[in-house]
Formats: structure tokens, C-alpha cells, sequence
């Protein structure tokens, strides 16, 4: 016997024992896989899944069955059969290159080879896991067939109720099902409605059941002006289902137009609506780098009615340079949310260094959601939020002392500062000793005199020495002496600079920010200085009691004066005609009063819905116009299906006083309020004109 | 001349005919041997039996001795007793009264006891039937312990297509009472809480013209209903006015209000003024007599009115005829404004400076979708609900009074903007307003509207239209009058009799409820509303008492009348007499007495 012959008569059944027990054991998570499969997703994925996973399996049983080689085969033999006596290998060795020993064994080996099975070679069954495995998968199989299904929870029928009184040998419905599954992503259950009126998110599977007595021969669901839809025998039950993809208004028809004409009923589908996104952190748009700072971590909410998706883009913006000089960078990056699908918090945490921020640059973040709406998911951008980095050196020049201009309400703060540190002080006059007390008075009071420098330099002139900042720390008091300033900002110009609305937006017209005062403005202005000029010597005199009547005169000042502030922005002008100078100076007046078009006005169009809501109250019908004329208008009503169904039932019993005082509520709504019309008094009769005329002056 | 005069002048010449009859014959028969008495005793009996027959056909009057009826009316006791010696009896809206006479009305009653002076009414009070007929007797009544409810209900007769209309009402024994207005498609458009009296205003909005119903509901203060009527509604409008409108300069206010009135349906005329003689907008039009005649309304800002110079007395002129006229200022007041508008009989109050109008904040989503109708391609319905922004507009800072001003427009602190009065048949209006285009600009045209709407309907030139019907509510099977009729006018084509008493009335008792029309015979036709006899009953009785307090009031006039009252006597004694007379006279004339022997010839 050849080595080959030998090798493949003693490892064919082992082979195929592995290939057998690699099978059983595979097949039950193949099973199971499958049978989970289908009842989540459906045949054709458990179909795919059956074949990728028995590719899969068969693959490994190949690569298991490979194992079983000839080195195997001898380790085996020499294992298993003692008469071999660990000489096995020479059965496959090549005989011319064996010594003569060698040969000796090799022949005593073929005579005992043939004292064993090859069968008693092969391995074990892994029994054990064979029947472990199988019976967790037949368990779990039939779990997954028998566990309840929503669709397949029983019909349960409702008597109808349409209103239609029994004929004999015509059809009518007596009982009825409408089963509403939703979209599997809003995550509602499935429902039974006893009514066929229902209320569903868009995209629902509707499935109607009927019965009706005696037998109906050719049922129809009849959606107002659409498709019929078929419906299809089931035993004594008629089927119906259709998908939800607008409202509409429907009717059962049993006996195809023989009977009487049944009541619409109505299924109202709800929009998806898009996800709603807030900003929580920062409170502000527009945010500044607080010193120190290395990161940021906004905080964004997003609410949806089923559910948003678990991550989001967040899209950064950075703007770094100053002047011209500044280059735009655009990224966006994913974020994962935190919380309820329905309310998801984002709050990415974004590193200025891996972003590259630095000061002197905006970034700008937004965020982009979706929902988990099925076709295609619902996306809503996000506020977006400015967080700021003041550049380290303001820009500053003469040049552009006539461009930015410090605008006023920068400064509205420290006034109200002056007056909360001078109430602070007066609480607490009776720890201090008197000299702490008439200097912290004193530095108010400096404060004060800044103050009312910088709003001198308003009025032109005036300003006492360098203006500097009134927040600027003064004599008296500094870091952490209880009445903090705020933290100290870098240069004067910049202080400020969020309202510099004028810098931004437009240009003053003038040269100093003096001229740029109207009147108004500047008279209040000066009792503001004057009140602060009260209130400064108070407080120098270690009064500050006496000083804050002064202060809070001058707050109010100046908030009339924030409020009397206007900016003037450049238009665009008017573009006059350009002057005739042949007739200029001439006096010559014809023709520069040119035409004067005559106006037209609106039209007003309800016309039919309006002569329906007078004809209705008379007792006429003229519902073929309204009809039409809802159905073209159906953009501009604010519920045109029931409209359509209130028309439909009037005209249906047209005896019914009720659906005709239904129909003409909907008129109300759909009718348009005319724009003017007038109710003008009736002419005074003799007596009344004669006692007009009396007190007229006419007899 | 009446019956009598002619009956007795007839019965006196039957007496002469009589008489001369007698006396012929006693002539021509010669002497027959009668005695003188016998001549004498028939020509007596002529006139006694001509008397007897005239007081048998008009018997004399008797006086009436004083007698008290009780009356039960709807609302009275079951078991209402009537005082010692006086009659009982039920009208028919009483319940079952026991022991008591039903009659159909009380006019029946009152002939039945003819005697009777003094009227003790049970129950609520005497319907509108029986009114009449307790005129001029005394009339002991008090009023039943009022029920909690709707007393008194204001509503415009008409309401313009598109207006903005305010109902009016008042509540009684329900503090802290809310009121919903509901309209007809069944939304809440206004609701409020009573004041401290009981009163109440809401506001609501017309569409296209008809008839609309709609609801008024009245809630306690814990929201629990009280009672829920129907609120009927005539909208109609009238022929668009032709309006002029005078400009001593262009302006805003006047392109958009231009605009405003075009849309509006007026027929509308610009003469604006640039200056320098030069004029800008329509053709011209001279001021005089022949020229404002074609105009219903005039709207001149202060300059034009200088401007008008000696043009502005036929302006008054016209406007005694009937014309309207509205006054605004181009700016802040002055002295010549204020001359102006004296001279008008208008003062205004305040200083030369100008005042922010408080501007009523905007309506609830809800609310304002029921206020508006539906949208169009160009102005979407939802353009400007829940935008709670509110637009800067100016006044002058001052108010406009005079002896006879009526207030006109007022802002949401309550200030008026503009007042009106009469001058001969037609009105003068002046407005304080001075960038009400703002309105426009900023999304409250639905302001801008309502306040220009008012002011020019107050003012505009009177037309001759539809009336109403009659004024008030009425209920099902209660006699209302309608007056200002001529022969041939009907009600849902019945035809109408009118009263001969007052000439152009008519009673007509509705036997449904709901809306009628009355056809006049120049072919207008006015839709009216009666009310289930269930409705408003508080108000039903509030106006019942009110009724029967008038009633009370005129029985104290007529009480010597009363007293001196009379009442036909019975015929059948003098016809008796008559019959027993003629019997005698037949008799005595046939008979033999008082004659000597027939002679024998």
C-alpha cells in the first residue's frame, strides 16, 4: 500500500468525525443567529446572514479537517497503538531511503497496521458540548418563535359604528379593526383603535380588518380623492393596510356604491418633528477667555419627540488674526451625547492647543443634530457660540482714534459700582476705624473723579489730566480688599468692545467723541458730570452716605443717556436724479410733480367659502364651488381635511342640521377677514336731524 | 262721527216722522171723537221708545266699584293664594296654580272683572302681551330675588365685514365671574373677568358678511358654567366711502394710510402739497360746496387746514350737510393746532411735546389665530402671531376733550386718541396720533386698521341702508314689535299687519327660534335673532322687572283716572223697556181708550 492510500484510508474517518462534530456544533449558533435575525429584521437579512455564517462554518470545517495530516496521523498511531511502537512514521517514509533496520520495522509495521481500525483513530464527539450547545439553541429558537409578536397579537373586532340603517341584501359593516404599528424608530408599541378615526406618527403601517354582514362581494376603502385601496378577503374578515404617508379621509364602502353613502372617517398623520437644540453653558453668544483658561466645554440640549441621534458634528470655526490679516479654519469634529434619547446634553470638550486657539481669535462653535428618523434623519443646526480671545496688545493708533470709538455703555457699570462699593462701605462703618473709613471713602471718591473725567472728555474738553480707566485700581484699594472690580482688563480701548457696535458696523461721521453727541444727549450728559461732581466731593469729604442721592441721580442720567444714544450708520443713500442744470435757477416748475400712480387694492378671494356661510344660514347647499375651491386653497386652510369631511357629511344627509352647523364652524375658519369695510351710521330722521340741526348751527 | 251721534240722529228723525204722523192723521181723519191726553200720551211715548232703543244699543255707563285681581305669571307659587274677596287668576306662562282661573291674557281677565282697580301680580312679571293692558291701574308687585347671571348684554346692530366689534354686558351675583366670547367655529377669541359691578367688554372679529352666531359663556370664578347664549350678528357693510384726504406735505402717515384706505374699499383722493405751489397726488380738487358733495369723508392734516384758507367755511358747511371730517396733526402740537381745533370746539389738554402711545401687547397665539382669517400667497395667516415685539408710536402728548367730544380711540393705558363731535348733520373728528404707519411697518396692521376704521365710520357721511329690525333680545313666543314699516312687509314671508294705532308698527310673535329675516316693501331685508325661551334667563327677567318698575311708575299719573273710571252698563234692561214700551205704544194706538163712540157712519 502507498503512503497516500495508507494516509487517506486512516485519517478519512477521522476527518470526517471532526468535520461532523465542527458542524454540530456550529449549527446551533447558526440557528439561532439566523432565527433572531429574522424575527428582528426580516427573512432576506436572516437569509444573508444564513449564508455568510455557513461560508463561515464551512470554512472552518475545512481548516479544522486540515489539522488531520499525516503527522497527525503518526502522532497518533504512535500514541494510540503500542504495537506500532513509535515507529508509525516509517509507514510514510520513502522506502529507498530507509536503512535496512528501518526496513525490518517498516515490514513487521504493515502486518500489525492491519490488526487496527482506522475508525478507532478518529476523536471523540465533544458530546458535551454538542448537546449543551443544541440545547440552548433549540431553547432559544423556540423562544424566538414562540415569544408573542406585536403583529401577530390576535384581531380583536369592534362593532362599528357608521350609522347606517340595515337593508336587506345590502352589505353593511358591522365590526371593524384598525391596527396602527408604527415606525420601529419612534419606538411605540403597536395599537388597536376600535374607532377607524386615528391619530399616528407619518410612516405608520395601517391595517384595517372588516366584517361585514350579510357577506360583502367587493369591499372598498375609498380615501377622499385618491386610490381606492383593495381590500382582501381573510376567512369572514376583509383586510385592508396601507402606509401612512398623509393625512386623509376615507370611507368603507361595502356595497360598491349601492348602499348608502357611509361617513368619512379621518387618519391624522403626525410630522416627525426636527429635534429642538439649545444652548445650557455658556448663558451668553458671545463669550471672552477668562485668564488661565485652556479649554472650553459648551453645552448644548437637544430634545426631539422620539429620539436624537447619540452623536452629533460639532462645527468650529476659527478666526485668528487681527486687522485683514485673518484666516478662517473650518472643522468639524463628532461629539457623543450624554442622557435620554429624547433629551441628549453634547458637551464637547474642546482644547484650545489642539485647536490651535490662541488670542486674538474668535472660535466659533456650532452644533449640527440629527434625530433618528428612518428615511432619512431630520438635521438641525445649533446656535452658534463666540468665545473670544482679546489680542494681547489692542490695536491702537491715532489714525483710527476717528474709527473706534469707545462707545458709552462700557462705563454704565462702574457708576453702578461706585454706588454698590459706597453702600458697602456704609454697612460697614462700624467695623472700620475712621481714617480706614475716610480713606476707602476717599478712593471711591477717586473713582468717582475718573469716572467723571472720562464722561467730561464726552463733552469735549473739561477732562482733568490723563483719562484713565475708572475700573483701573486706584489709591486705597487693590486685589482682594472686598470690592473686586472684576478682572482687570488689558488696555482701555478694548474695554468695551462687545457693544462697539459703531466700530463694527459703521463709522462715525465726525472726528471727536464729542461731536458725535446730539444735544439731547449731551445735556443730559452734563447733569450726569454734574451729579458726579456732587457726588465726588462727598465722598472725598469721607461722606458717602451724603454722596449716593448724587450717584444714583447720575446712573439715571446716563442710563438716559445709553437710551437717547443713537449710532449712525452710513446709508445707502437715495439715489437722487442728477440735476438738470439747463433748468436750474430757472424757477421753472412744470413737470418735477411727476406721475402719481394710482393704487390698487388687495383682492380679497374667499368667495365661495364665504357665499357657502351665507347660503348655509338660508338653507341653501351650494357646496360644489366650496368644494372645488377648498381643494385649490387647501395650502392657505388651517385643516383642510376637515373641511373636506364636514362638506362631504353635509352633503351626505343633507337634512342633518348638526353637519351643517359643523360645516359652517369650518367655514369660519376658512375664510379669509376683510381687510376694511365699513358699517356707517343710517341718516338721522326728521326729529333727529331737526335736533342736529339745532345744536349746529343749521335749522 | 261716531255710531252714536248717528244712531241718535237717526232715532230723533224717526221721533219727527213719528210725530208728524200722528199729527197728519189726527188731521185727516177729522174729529173722531179722541181725546186731547190720548194725542198727547202717544206723542209722549215716541221719544221714550226712541231713548229706550238708544240706551238699549249704547247702554249708559256705570261707575265701577274698586276690586283687586291676583295675577300669577310665570314664576309664581303653585300654591299662591289670592287676598280676601279677590279673584285668581293664571296666565299661561304660570305654572299650575291651584284654584286659579287660567285665561289667556290678562286684557281677558280684565274683562272678566271689570271691576277691578288693583292688579297684585305674582311671579316674575307680566309679559310684553299684557303690558298694555295693566296700563293705568295700580299695581302691586315685587320683584322675585333676581337670579345670578347675565343682566344686560350690549351688542352693535352691524358689524362691518372685517370689523373688530366689543360686546358689552354686566353680571349679577357672580363675583369674580369670567366671561368667555367664542365664535362661531367654537374657539375662545376673548375672555375677561368682571369688574367689580358685574361689567364686562370683549372683543371679537367679523368675516365676510352674513349672519354669524356667536357664544357667550359666563363662568363662575371656580370655572364651573353658568349659562351659555347664543350671540347673534348681522355683518354688513355699506357703500365704500369716497374719501379726500388733504396733505400740507408728503409724509408717511398719509402713504399709508393711503394705502390702508384703498385696501380698505374707499374710494380715496390725495391732494398733497410739496411747496412752492407745487401739488402732489391726484388731481386736484377745489374746495367748495359742489366739490366736497362728492365726498364723504375729508382727512386734513394741520398745514392743509391752514392751507384751506377761506375754503375751510364750506368744508363746515359741508360738513353740517352731513360730510365727515378728521383733523390730524403733521407733528408735535402748537398754538395754531390748537386754535384750530378750538375753533372746532375741541381742547387739548397737555403740552406741545410728544408722548409714546401705550400699545396694547400682542394677543396670545391661540387668541390671535381666531382673531385673523386665513392667510394668502402673499401674507401668510402665521406672519406676525406670538411676535411679542412692540413698535414705537407717538401722540401728541395731550388729550383731546370739549363739552360735547367723544372720546373715540383709546391706547391700552386708556388714553384717548381721538374724540368726535357733532357739527349739524355730520361729525368732526380729531386724532392725536402722530406715526401710526409704524403700526404698518412692525406687523400690527390689524391695529393700524382697527384704530383708522373706527374713526373714519365714526365720522364718515351718513348712508341710507338696512335697519334693524328692532332692538334688544327677544325670545321664542313673546310678542315683539317691529316698527318703521309700510304695508306689505313680511317676516319669512308672512305678511305683517300693521298697527293701525301707530301707523308704521307691527306685532309679530316668533314661533321658532333662531335667525328671521324681515322683508321691507323697498326691498331691504334685516335678518334678526330670537332667542329659545330658555335662553338668557337672568336677563330675561332683569328686563321684565325693569318692564313692570316703568309700569309702576305710571299707574301713580292715572289713579284719579282709575277712579273715575266707568264701565258699560248692561244692555238687556233698556231693551226690555223698549220692547215693553213699543208693545204699550202698539197697543195704546190700536186700543179704544181714551176715544168717544166710533161713529157710526
Amino acid at each position: 500500500m502507498s503512503a497516500d492510500a495508507l494516509l487517506s484510508t486512516w485519517l478519512r474517518p477521522s476527518r470526517q468525525r471532526v468535520r461532523l462534530d465542527t458542524l454540530l456544533l456550529g449549527l446551533p449558533g447558526l440557528l439561532l443567529a439566523t432565527t433572531l435575525v429574522w424575527r428582528l429584521a426580516g427573512l432576506v437579512p436572516a437569509a444573508i446572514l444564513l449564508l455568510l455564517c455557513s461560508a463561515l462554518l464551512s470554512g472552518l470545517i475545512v481548516r479544522r479537517a486540515r489539522r488531520f495530516d499525516q503527522a497527525w496521523l503518526v502522532r497518533r498511531l504512535d500514541a494510540r497503538r503500542a504495537d506500532l511502537e513509535d515507529s508509525s512514521a516509517l509507514l510514510f517514509a520513502d522506502p529507498q531511503a530507509l536503512g535496512p533496520l528501518q526496513r525490518l520495522q517498516r515490514s513487521r509495521l504493515d502486518q500489525r497496521l492491519g490488526q487496527g481500525m482506522p475508525e478507532e483513530l478518529a476523536p471523540d464527539w465533544s458530546r458535551r458540548m454538542i448537546i449543551a450547545l443544541w440545547a440552548v439553541a433549540l431553547l432559544g429558537i423556540a423562544t424566538l418563535l414562540l415569544w408573542p409578536r406585536g403583529s401577530d397579537k390576535p384581531v380583536v373586532l369592534a362593532p362599528a359604528a357608521e350609522g347606517i340603517a340595515a337593508k336587506p341584501g345590502i352589505p353593511r359593516l358591522v365590526a371593524q379593526n384598525l391596527r396602527i404599528i408604527p415606525p420601529a424608530y419612534t419606538g411605540l408599541s403597536l395599537r388597536d383603535e376600535a374607532k377607524l378615526d386615528a391619530r399616528a406618527p407619518l410612516g405608520t403601517r395601517l391595517e384595517w380588518t372588516f366584517r361585514f354582514d350579510p357577506q360583502a362581494n367587493a369591499p372598498a376603502l375609498l380615501p377622499l380623492g385618491g386610490a381606492g385601496v383593495a381590500l382582501r378577503r381573510d376567512g369572514e374578515h376583509w383586510i385592508a393596510s396601507r402606509t401612512l404617508d398623509a393625512s386623509f379621509l376615507y370611507r368603507v364602502d361595502p356595497a360598491s356604491g349601492r348602499g348608502p353613502l357611509p361617513p368619512l372617517h379621518r387618519i391624522d398623520g403626525v410630522v416627525d418633528a426636527p429635534p429642538q437644540v439649545k444652548l445650557i453653558a455658556p448663558a451668553a453668544s458671545l463669550n471672552m477667555v477668562a485668564p488661565g483658561q485652556r479649554s472650553w466645554t459648551p453645552v448644548f440640549a437637544a430634545t426631539d419627540d422620539y429620539g436624537v441621534a447619540a452623536t452629533a458634528r460639532l462645527r468650529i470655526t476659527l478666526a485668528i488674526g487681527e486687522g485683514e490679516n485673518i484666516r478662517f479654519t473650518e472643522r468639524e469634529i463628532a461629539v457623543s451625547g450624554t442622557g435620554a434619547a429624547r433629551d441628549r446634553r453634547f458637551a464637547p470638550r474642546l482644547d484650545f492647543g489642539a485647536l490651535g486657539f490662541s488670542a486674538g481669535g474668535d472660535m466659533v462653535v456650532q452644533i449640527i443634530v440629527r434625530d433618528n428618523r428612518v428615511p432619512a434623519p431630520q438635521e438641525v443646526r445649533g446656535p452658534s457660540v463666540i468665545l473670544r480671545w482679546p489680542a494681547v496688545k489692542a490695536p491702537e493708533s491715532g489714525g483710527l482714534q476717528g474709527m473706534v470709538n469707545t462707545t458709552l455703555p462700557a462705563y454704565f457699570r462702574s457708576q453702578r459700582q461706585i454706588i454698590i462699593d459706597a453702600e458697602a462701605l456704609l454697612k460697614r462703618k462700624r467695623n472700620l476705624s475712621t481714617d480706614k473709613y475716610l480713606s476707602q471713602s476717599n478712593g471711591i471718591g477717586n473713582d468717582q473723579k475718573i469716572l467723571r473725567g472720562r464722561y467730561s472728555q464726552f463733552l469735549g474738553g473739561e477732562s482733568e489730566g490723563e483719562p484713565s480707566l475708572p475700573t483701573a485700581d486706584a489709591d486705597g484699594h487693590g486685589e482682594g480688599d472686598g470690592h473686586d472690580h472684576g478682572p482687570p482688563v488689558a488696555t482701555p480701548n478694548v474695554f468695551g468692545e462687545k457693544e462697539d457696535v459703531l466700530a463694527e458696523f459703521g463709522h462715525p461721521h465726525d472726528e471727536s467723541p464729542a461731536s458725535s453727541l446730539d444735544p439731547e444727549t449731551r445735556a443730559i450728559l452734563k447733569q450726569a458730570v454734574d451729579e458726579m461732581w456732587q457726588s465726588e466731593m462727598q465722598l472725598k469729604q469721607g461722606r458717602p452716605d451724603l454722596a449716593l442721592p448724587f450717584a444714583y441721580k447720575a446712573l439715571r442720567f446716563i442710563k438716559e443717556v445709553q437710551q437717547a444714544t443713537r449710532i449712525f450708520l452710513s446709508r445707502v443713500g437715495p439715489e437722487l436724479p442728477p440735476i438738470d442744470p439747463a433748468r436750474r435757477m430757472t424757477g421753472k416748475r412744470e413737470g418735477i410733480a411727476g406721475n402719481f400712480e394710482p393704487l390698487v387694492a388687495v383682492e380679497g378671494d374667499d368667495g365661495p367659502a364665504a357665499a357657502a356661510w351665507r347660503g348655509l344660514a338660508q338653507g341653501q347647499m351650494p357646496l360644489d364651488a366650496l368644494e372645488g375651491w377648498a381643494r385649490a386653497n387647501a395650502a392657505r386652510l388651517p385643516d383642510p381635511l376637515a373641511l373636506s369631511g364636514a362638506i362631504d357629511a353635509a352633503r351626505r344627509d343633507p337634512g342633518c342640521a348638526s353637519c351643517r352647523d359643523k360645516l359652517r364652524a369650518q367655514l369660519w375658519m376658512a375664510m379669509e377677514r376683510p381687510q376694511g369695510g365699513v358699517a356707517r351710521r343710517r341718516p338721522a330722521d326728521a326729529a333727529g336731524a331737526r335736533y342736529l340741526g339745532a345744536i349746529g348751527g343749521r335749522p | 262721527m261716531s255710531a252714536q251721534v248717528i244712531t241718535a240722529l237717526l232715532l230723533g228723525a224717526a221721533v219727527l216722522v213719528g210725530w208728524a204722523r200722528l199729527l197728519l192723521w189726527q188731521r185727516t181723519a177729522g174729529d173722531l171723537g179722541a181725546r186731547p191726553w190720548r194725542l198727547v200720551a202717544l206723542l209722549l211715548l215716541q221719544p221714550v221708545v226712541a231713548l229706550l232703543l238708544y240706551f238699549a244699543l249704547f247702554p249708559p255707563a256705570l261707575p265701577v266699584a274698586g276690586g283687586t285681581l291676583t295675577v300669577a305669571t310665570q314664576g309664581s307659587a303653585r300654591f299662591a293664594s289670592a287676598g280676601k274677596g279677590a279673584h285668581l287668576v293664571a296666565l299661561p306662562e304660570a305654572p299650575d296654580v291651584a284654584r286659579a282661573e287660567a285665561l289667556p291674557d290678562l286684557a281677558t281677565a280684565l274683562r272678566r272683572y271689570p271691576d277691578t282697580r288693583r292688579l297684585v301680580i305674582l311671579g316674575q312679571g307680566l309679559v310684553a302681551r299684557d303690558r298694555d293692558a295693566a296700563r293705568g291701574r295700580a299695581i302691586d308687585y315685587t320683584s322675585p330675588p333676581s337670579r345670578p347671571g347675565l343682566i344686560a348684554l350690549a351688542k352693535p346692530d352691524r358689524v362691518a365685514p372685517g370689523g373688530t366689534f366689543a360686546i358689552g354686558g354686566q353680571v349679577a351675583g357672580l363675583p369674580k365671574a369670567q366671561v368667555e366670547l367664542l365664535d362661531p367655529a367654537g374657539r375662545v377669541t376673548d375672555a375677561a373677568a368682571v369688574d367689580g359691578d358685574g361689567r364686562f367688554s370683549l372683543t371679537g372679529t367679523a368675516r365676510a358678511a352674513g349672519t354669524a352666531e356667536f357664544t357667550l359663556r359666563l363662568r363662575r370664578a371656580d370655572g364651573g358654567l353658568v349659562e351659555q347664549a347664543v350671540l347673534p350678528l348681522r355683518i354688513e357693510g355699506d357703500a365704500a366711502p369716497r374719501l379726500l384726504i388733504l396733505a400740507g406735505a408728503p409724509g408717511p402717515e398719509v402713504k399709508y394710510l393711503r394705502r390702508w384706505a384703498t385696501d380698505a374699499g374707499y374710494a380715496v383722493t390725495v391732494n398733497m402739497s410739496a411747496g412752492g405751489g407745487i401739488a402732489l397726488g391726484d388731481a386736484p380738487v377745489a374746495i367748495n360746496a359742489a366739490s366736497l358733495r362728492r365726498y364723504d369723508l375729508l382727512v386734513a392734516d394741520d398745514r392743509a387746514w391752514t392751507g384751506l384758507g377761506g375754503a375751510r367755511g364750506a368744508v363746515l358747511d359741508a360738513v353740517r350737510g352731513g360730510m365727515g371730517l378728521l383733523l390730524r396733526g403733521s407733528g408735535p402740537a402748537d398754538g395754531a393746532l390748537r386754535g384750530q381745533w378750538r375753533a372746532l370746539g375741541f381742547d387739548l389738554s397737555g403740552g406741545n411735546g410728544v408722548a409714546p402711545i401705550a400699545l396694547p401687547a400682542s394677543l396670545a397665539a391661540d387668541r390671535a389665530r381666531t382673531r385673523a382669517g386665513i392667510g394668502s400667497a402673499d401674507i401668510p395667516a402665521d406672519l406676525n402671531i406670538g411676535d411679542d415685539l412692540l413698535p414705537e408710536a407717538t401722540r401728541m402728548d395731550g388729550v383731546p376733550t370739549g363739552r360735547d367730544a367723544v372720546p373715540l380711540v383709546q391706547d391700552a393705558a386708556g388714553t384717548p386718541l381721538a374724540a368726535w363731535r357733532a357739527l349739524g348733520a355730520g361729525r368732526v373728528a380729531v386724532w392725536t396720533g402722530l406715526d401710526s404707519f409704524g403700526l404698518v411697518l412692525s406687523g400690527r396692521g390689524d391695529l393700524y386698521g382697527d384704530w383708522w376704521s373706527r374713526m373714519m365710520a365714526a365720522v364718515v357721511r351718513p348712508i341710507a341702508g338696512s335697519m334693524p329690525a328692532f332692538s334688544g333680545p327677544a325670545w321664542v313666543s313673546e310678542r315683539i314689535s317691529l316698527c318703521g314699516l309700510k304695508p306689505g312687509a313680511r317676516v319669512d314671508d308672512a305678511p305683517l299687519a300693521i298697527d293701525p294705532a301707530t301707523g308704521d308698527c307691527a306685532a309679530w310673535w316668533p314661533d321658532r327660534a333662531g335667525w328671521h329675516q324681515l322683508r321691507r316693501t323697498d326691498g331691504s331685508s334685516a335678518a334678526f335673532y330670537i332667542y329659545p325661551a330658555n335662553a338668557l334667563p337672568a336677563l330675561r327677567t332683569a328686563q321684565m322687572r325693569q318692564a313692570m318698575t316703568l309700569l309702576q311708575g305710571t299707574d301713580q299719573k292715572t289713579d284719579f283716572a282709575t277712579a273715575a273710571r266707568a264701565f258699560p252698563g248692561p244692555s238687556w234692561p233698556w231693551l226690555l223697556g223698549w220692547l215693553i214700551a213699543s208693545a204699550l205704544l202698539w197697543w195704546f194706538e190700536r186700543s179704544r181708550i181714551g176715544r168717544m163712540a166710533i161713529p157710526q157712519t
